[in-house]
């Protein structure tokens, strides 16, 4: 009983501090963008005065606004695309036995394990000899590709784990082939396309690698969030206080994602595998 | 209602080098029951499957009525079905579940709701009508299925196996449950099994298949009394019908030095090599002559008792199994109040029952 509830205890403190190594980061984020700039430089860890000018100026002086919605293009854009891709692509394989059918998702799967840095200057040339549009469209096109992997596999695994005989006993009621997919396996697998979907909105609107690249050559209001918020180091200074109060406004969309879907995730992610 | 007619229907799977079901030929009544069986893989599903659109039929036609529905989609076919697993919508309640296909079909919202409570009257689902599937037991699910299909009124019902998934009370309960609804209703029922005492106490005709090919269409007595090939002899019957090997000589045909009883004027027509089918109640117990039983298993049934055992016909044939020369399995029925164990001896003779006899090479029945 004793050795139990120390255990207990250990075990406590223990996931505590773990939580304390990876929130302080966030904490240092709120502290600092809240501090004014001459107490940026104090040795006080919590700063006197908390001034919300460095988030005003974000959006007045600096434009961040423009920012968000081109980043909230790039991961909306990238997210409809990887699905309307994805859907499909884990339907057919999850339903038909065909040839080539374990290649196939083994190379979609292959395409994961690259680096991504590593095709960071293939993917610069391809667009620019494309000569697309804009890095917004370029980016979308990117991230789908990014995350399209995770998303077949996902729902590969759901759709198989839905009994066909549903979609069948659909077909016998009176929908067509669609219409039952569309009508009884859609909804079904709904834990698992919002999982898909939540995954790929997230890391496109964290991407910043090839965010950089390809807007390089974009004017400032044009470029993704990531890249904006990137602007405040400097070659000779660096404005903490709006990046860090940038830092937080990119955080916030991710956080609140998570908040409204976290249980519905957890069974996305393990639902398909056990049936 | 309608009739249901297979024409030559035929379904061969991409690459496979035979066909799952071969070009068959069955006409189904008005109102009829026709039950399928047949062992794993014989095609009684898929020919099911066929009927209800959701098996393409590779050559032939299938018609409803006078109806070609050969390429027609399951939706436009006017059936009902009843899966294996039953196949119940997870995220709909009961009611729901049993509405749906007059929702799509667009049957106003007052007809559904009198149909849906009068099957679910009719089954006793009144009281699970708001119920989730998972929160219902497997017996009320298979109801759930049942009432799902009835609602639709359509002209046939297609069961695939629909009892497989209840425990063994539960199944003869709702076997008659299902073969009264059916009377009631009297709507054509295709159905499938591979359960013979299934087949056998709710069909009107059972349709016998094995290996893609119909074997037999008959009532149930008759496929009992007159099996037309070896096949449907040894499936049909429980225990099944010892099939041994006999001679025709010197006019009469034996099991080995046992001549069985049995004159027809036209024995001297067959042929030499026959296999007999003899039903475990065709023996009876006899003081001498006969053959000669050694009891190896006895099960007591209550009113009638199975003796298991092995006869040694001294043919000069190989045994069955791991038997010895010319020795067979032969399950022979007892009356209780005689006392059998393992280990006995019995002399047993064929005494006033049917005696089947079957061309060994053809497997077709003789009729002499």
């Amino acid at each position: 009983m004793r050795t139990s509830r120390a255990r207990t205890v250990a075990l406590a403190a223990g996931a505590y501090l773990v939580a304390i190594v990876f929130l302080l980061p966030y904490v240092e984020m709120v502290i600092t963008a809240g501090r004014t700039k001459s107490e940026l430089l104090d040795a006080n860890y919590f700063p006197k005065h908390f001034t919300f000018s460095n988030f005003t100026s974000l959006w007045s002086a600096d434009g961040l606004g423009g920012n968000i919605w081109v980043s909230l293009r790039v991961a909306g854009g990238a997210t409809l695309l990887a699905l309307l891709v994805a859907i499909p692509a884990g339907y057919y394989t999850a339903r038909h036995r065909f040839r080539g059918r374990t290649a196939f998702l083994l190379v979609v799967l292959a395409t994961q394990m690259f680096q991504p840095a590593a095709m960071l200057v293939g993917l610069q040339r391809e667009f620019v000899n494309f000569n697309l549009p804009s890095a917004t469209v370029s980016l979308i096109i990117v991230n789908a590709g990014f995350n399209l992997a995770f998303a077949i596999w996902i729902l590969n695994a759901f759709f198989s784990s839905i009994p066909v005989e549903l979609e069948e006993a659909a077909q016998v009621d009176g929908l067509s082939r669609i219409g039952a997919l569309v009508r009884i396996t859609l909804p079904l697998a709904a834990p698992g396309i919002v999982t898909a979907l939540i995954f790929t909105f997230i890391t496109a609107w964290n991407e910043f690698l090839v965010a950089l690249t390809l807007s390089l050559g974009s004017p400032p209001g044009d470029r993704p969030l990531t890249v904006a918020i990137d602007g405040y180091v400097g070659q000779y200074s660096t404005d903490w206080g709006h990046l860090f109060a940038g830092g937080l406004v990119a955080t916030v969309p991710v956080i609140i994602l998570f908040a409204l879907i976290e249980r519905r995730v957890v069974t996305g992610l393990t639902a398909g595998a056990v049936k | 209602m309608a009739t249901v007619t297979f024409e030559k229907a035929e379904r061969r799977y991409p690459g496979a080098p035979t066909a799952a079901v071969r070009g068959i030929d069955l006409t189904i009544e008005d109102g009829e029951f026709m039950v399928l069986v047949g062992p794993s893989g014989c095609g009684k599903s898929t020919t099911l499957r066929m009927l209800a659109g959701l098996e393409e039929v590779t050559s032939g036609r299938i018609l409803i009525g006078d109806r070609d529905v050969t390429n027609a989609p399951p939706r436009d076919r006017d059936i009902a079905m009843v899966f294996q697993s039953y196949a119940l919508y997870p995220h709909m309640s009961v009611f729901e579940n049993m509405e749906y296909s007059l929702k799509i079909a667009k049957v106003s919202k007052e007809e559904r709701e009198r149909r849906v409570k009068a099957a679910a009257a009719l089954l006793g689902l009144a009281d699970y009508l708001d119920r989730k599937p998972k929160a219902l037991s497997g017996g009320q699910r298979q109801r759930v299925a049942m009432g799902r299909a009835i609602v639709r009124e359509p002209q046939v019902f297609c069961m695939d196996e629909p009892l497989s998934n209840l425990d063994a009370k539960m199944r003869v309960q709702t076997r008659t449950d299902i073969a009264k609804l059916q009377a009631d209703l009297g709507a054509t029922t295709v159905y499938v099994t591979h359960d013979q005492v299934e087949a056998m106490t709710m069909g009107d005709r059972v349709a016998v298949m094995n290996e893609g090919e119909l074997q037999q269409v008959a009532a149930p007595m008759e496929l009992y009394r007159r099996p037309a090939n070896l096949f449907v002899a040894g499936f049909i019957g429980s225990p099944q019908m010892n099939l041994l090997p006999a001679t025709v000589t010197g006019g009469s045909v034996r099991l080995g030095e046992y001549a069985l009883p049995l004159t027809a004027p036209a024995l001297a027509k067959l042929p030499r090599d026959l296999t007999v089918g003899l039903r475990p109640e065709a023996f009876q117990v006899v003081p001498d002559g006969g053959l000669l039983l050694d009891v190896v298993v006895v099960e007591h049934l209550g009113s009638d008792s199975y003796a298991h055992g092995t006869v040694t016909l001294g043919d000069g044939t190989a045994g069955e199994g791991t038997l010895g020369e010319g020795t067979r399995n032969l399950v022979v029925r007892v009356p209780s109040r005689q006392e059998v164990a393992k280990g006995d001896r019995l002399r047993v003779a064929v005494d006033g029952g049917d005696i089947h006899l079957f061309d060994t090479v053809t497997g077709l029945r003789l009729d002499v």
